[in-house]
């Protein structure tokens, strides 16, 4: 039960390192941005694509996909995203799902289709509570945890975290004092796109490298983001968490339904606390 | 030093404001009344940049800035003051006012004080959050918080909308000390608080001017006026 407890935990890390972007361009832009999950796909295969060029080192490889990934999220934002403040939220699935097609068929283009298996890059294991599990996820687990840290911080400390919150708050009222709203949000938007991409990077070597792996990943994030609350960083990381650890227990038990139970939890905070867009 | 000719203003297909002109020279304080729907708000939406006239223009200090953005206009000197209250809940009294104080690359200091000028007793609250203000100290912060970075002209959308008398006063000599100070458009539905400090009172029904009082007298006139709405 520890170990399912371990693994629910290092899925919740995942999904909320993934799920801050999506959160935050929702609750800022009122934009449903189906592109995040190609973001996170791209993250993956550009892992792949640098391990080589650094000999197989992850940590550098890592950090390679992460940076290369701000021109593809900034080009997304730029003739994407920016056309979109504003107009009906329809348009912006329609518009944002084309990128996910178009990326994903370059991705088979580039990569092919076939599924690309990545070993465990640290390989060693560790002795929790008299369990032993692969350091790789408990790492993962930390890395999420100072990410949550670093980002309250960042959202109460500092001039753009607070131009994001009072923009979470009330857009118009931001640029009534004179501030360009929409820079901001570009920013964000990259810093979400980055946060993607490295849950790709994480998750490559738990599950393995397809052009579909976003897909899934996405509807999951769309419901951590909904319980979590809109732009709500704190809610989203409890979320993020709580529907990892249901997602493995639900697993344990009966596999094919760890997914679905996801979304029945999402039904059933919705009925009670209905989101207002 | 503000020159609105002529302006006609949409939601989509609904025009709401036809044909408004209207010429405020520096210093002055103006007021805007007329009754729900009339178009108030949208004329000063128009003029801040949130609304694009589809029709006629509007110049600033010989500028043209009809369809420029709402944070260019706030730049030129021209702040807008939302009506319903709507300060930054989630932050603080002072992180509200460092926020104005950021574009205008003005010290958050400094904004303080420009506060504090205007309502003294704002110190006590400067820590807390926003959002746990009461609707008196929220409207007070809101001019304040216009207030920073020296604009030229305030528009302000019902300030006392939803406040008890002895509140209304409060907004009343915030309004009343910067009067002469920085030009003022004002849109205020309660007439006594019109009556005490406007200088000329602007009537609005339908998306029109239907008329446009300029002597004491008429202004002090609460029934009259009440007749225009
Ligand atoms: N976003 C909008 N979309 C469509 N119509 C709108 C919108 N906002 C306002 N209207 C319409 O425009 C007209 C003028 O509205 P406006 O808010 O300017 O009036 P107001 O004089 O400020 O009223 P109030 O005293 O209630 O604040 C109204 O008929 C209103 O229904
Ligand atoms: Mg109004």
């Amino acid at each position: 039960m520890i170990n399912t407890i371990a693994y629910g935990l290092t899925i919740g890390a995942i999904l909320y390192i993934i799920s801050i972007g999506l959160s935050l361009t929702f609750g800022t832009m009122r934009i449903v941005n189906f592109a995040h999950g190609f973001v996170y796909t791209i993250g993956a295969y550009l892992l792949i694509t640098s391990l080589p060029m650094v000999r197989d080192n992850f940590f550098l490889a890592a950090v390679i996909a992460v940076v290369a990934v701000i021109p593809i999220a900034y080009a997304i934002e730029r003739f994407v995203i920016r056309k979109l403040y504003g107009v009906s939220i329809d348009y912006a699935i329609i518009a944002t799902y084309a990128v996910v097609l178009i990326g994903v068929d370059s991705i088979k283009w580039i990569w092919g289709a076939s599924p690309i298996p990545l070993s465990d890059p640290i390989g060693k294991y560790v002795n929790i509570f008299s369990v032993t599990l692969p350091m790789y996820r408990v790492l993962i687990i930390i890395l999420a945890l100072v990410i949550f840290g670093v980002l309250t911080v960042f959202f109460k400390k500092t001039i753009v975290g607070k131009i994001v919150t009072a923009s979470l708050e009330d857009k118009d009222a931001v640029k009534s004092l004179g501030i360009n709203v929409d820079k901001y949000f570009s920013i964000v938007f990259v810093i979400g796109s980055c946060l993607a991409a490295l849950g790709g990077v994480l998750y490559a070597p738990i599950t393995s490298v397809h052009p579909y792996m976003g897909m899934m990943v996405l509807l999951i994030s769309f419901a951590v983001v909904l319980v979590g609350g809109l732009g709500n960083i704190k809610g989203t990381f409890v979320s993020a968490f709580v529907l990892g650890l249901i997602m493995a227990i639900t697993g344990r038990y009966w596999g094919p339904a760890a997914e679905t139970m996801v979304f029945v939890v999402m039904g059933i905070v919705l009925i009670f606390k209905p989101v207002e867009v | 030093m503000l020159s609105v000719k002529n302006i006609d203003v949409a939601y989509g297909h609904a025009r709401v404001l036809h044909d408004i002109s209207l010429e405020l020279e520096a210093g002055s304080m103006v007021f805007m009344a007329g009754r729900n729907g009339a178009g108030k708000t949208t004329f000063l939406k128009s003029i801040a940049g949130f609304m694009k006239p589809i029709a006629g223009s509007i110049s600033f200090l010989g500028r043209d800035i009809s369809g420029m953005a709402p944070e260019k206009v706030a730049l030129m000197g021209i702040r807008y003051v939302f009506q319903d209250k709507r300060v930054f809940s989630n932050l603080t009294v002072r992180e509200n006012l460092e926020l104005a104080a950021y574009p205008v690359k003005e010290k958050t200091s400094h904004a303080i004080e420009k506060v504090m000028s205007i309502y003294p007793k704002m110190d006590k609250f400067l820590n807390l959050r926003a959002g746990s203000l009461s609707g008196g100290q929220r409207q007070i912060l809101l001019i304040g918080r216009a207030l920073v970075g020296d604009p030229k002209l305030l528009l302000v959308d019902e300030p006392t909308e939803g406040l008890a008398a002895g509140t209304i006063n409060d907004i009343l000599n915030v309004l009343a000390v910067m009067k002469g100070k920085v030009s003022m458009i004002i849109v205020e539905q309660n007439l006594s608080v019109v009556g005490m400090l406007a200088e000329k009172v602007y009537i609005m029904r339908e998306g029109k001017i239907v008329q446009t009082c300029t002597s004491k007298e008429e202004i002090a006139d609460k029934e009259r006026l009440e007749q225009y709405l």
